[in-house]
């Protein structure tokens, strides 16, 4: 269990990267599924016939890199400390994460 | 393909839901002694003994809702843009972000049912909550644009 001490850690910090990601579209790889065609970091700039791109995939990515990250610098913390914050920022955090997305895509609802 | 995919998931999203809610309903709400009737036999089930097949439940059904995901960009948002569907692309929109948080919360999820009892149990019980509420969100809102679009149009 001595990684696993770090998991609330990348909880708390996947959803925070996300929504970042998700706000400002910073996508690590972007797919546009009607030419079956990948490209590497936030692509918005090819001609109308490539059709609809997808980010999706590369804020997921990225999110989990960055967590990942974040978890592993976690375990060189006290492991006492550690649990107090996790215990309530792996829930915290994305239930934060899930508000905020409410409220930014409200506009699908509210016209 | 996509429709044999995408019973597939529906079929995974039909046991996750009735295993994190047995879950969610047992930390939540368990039964007290004495003879129990059916909802409280519903509320009696040992909760940890779920948790490592909701994670590969909730693996593999986000892994097979990733898969269909371009064939829904393509062949159903297009369609509800054009119907001024607004709202049934919000909460699409919802679905897919709350799942790819819900996927960043498994980790703490596991390791808070892996403690020994009576550790961690608030966050425990707070973080099945909010699994058991996303994947009942993803659940009605993909029975419900499924219905939207027609099955197999």
């Amino acid at each position: 269990m001595k990684v696993a001490r770090a998991f609330p850690v990348f909880s708390a910090a996947f959803a925070a990267i996300y929504v970042i990601c998700m706000d400002n579209n910073l996508a690590l790889v972007s797919y546009f599924p009607r030419t079956h065609a990948w490209y590497w970091l936030t692509v918005t700039d090819l001609p109308k016939s490539a059709g609809p791109g997808m980010y999706w995939y590369g804020w997921l990515i990225v999110a989990a890199l960055g967590a990942a990250a974040l978890a592993a610098l976690s375990l060189a913390v006290p492991a006492r400390a550690m649990e107090r914050v996790g215990a309530v920022s792996s829930w915290a955090v994305p239930t934060a994460a899930m508000l905020f997305l409410v409220v930014i895509l409200r506009g699908w609802f509210i016209h | 393909m996509i429709t044999v995919l995408l019973i597939l998931h529906a079929l995974c999203a039909v046991f996750m839901l009735g295993a994190l809610t047995h879950q969610a309903m047992s930390a939540w709400w368990p039964p007290g002694p004495g003879p129990r009737s059916l909802f409280q036999s519903f509320r009696a089930v040992r909760g940890a003994a779920y948790t490592n097949t909701i994670v590969v439940l909730y693996v593999v059904t986000a892994t097979l809702g990733s898969i269909l995901y371009p064939t829904y960009r393509l062949a159903v948002r297009v369609v509800l843009e054009d119907l001024r569907f607004s709202a049934a692309n919000g909460i699409f929109e919802l679905k897919e972000h709350f799942v790819a948080l819900g996927l960043g919360m498994l980790p703490a999820y596991w390791y808070y049912w892996k403690r020994p009892p009576g550790e961690g149990v608030a966050a425990q019980r707070v973080l099945t909550l909010i699994l058991a509420l996303i994947v009942w969100w993803a659940f009605l809102v993909g029975h419900v644009l499924n219905n939207i679009r027609g099955f197999g149009s």
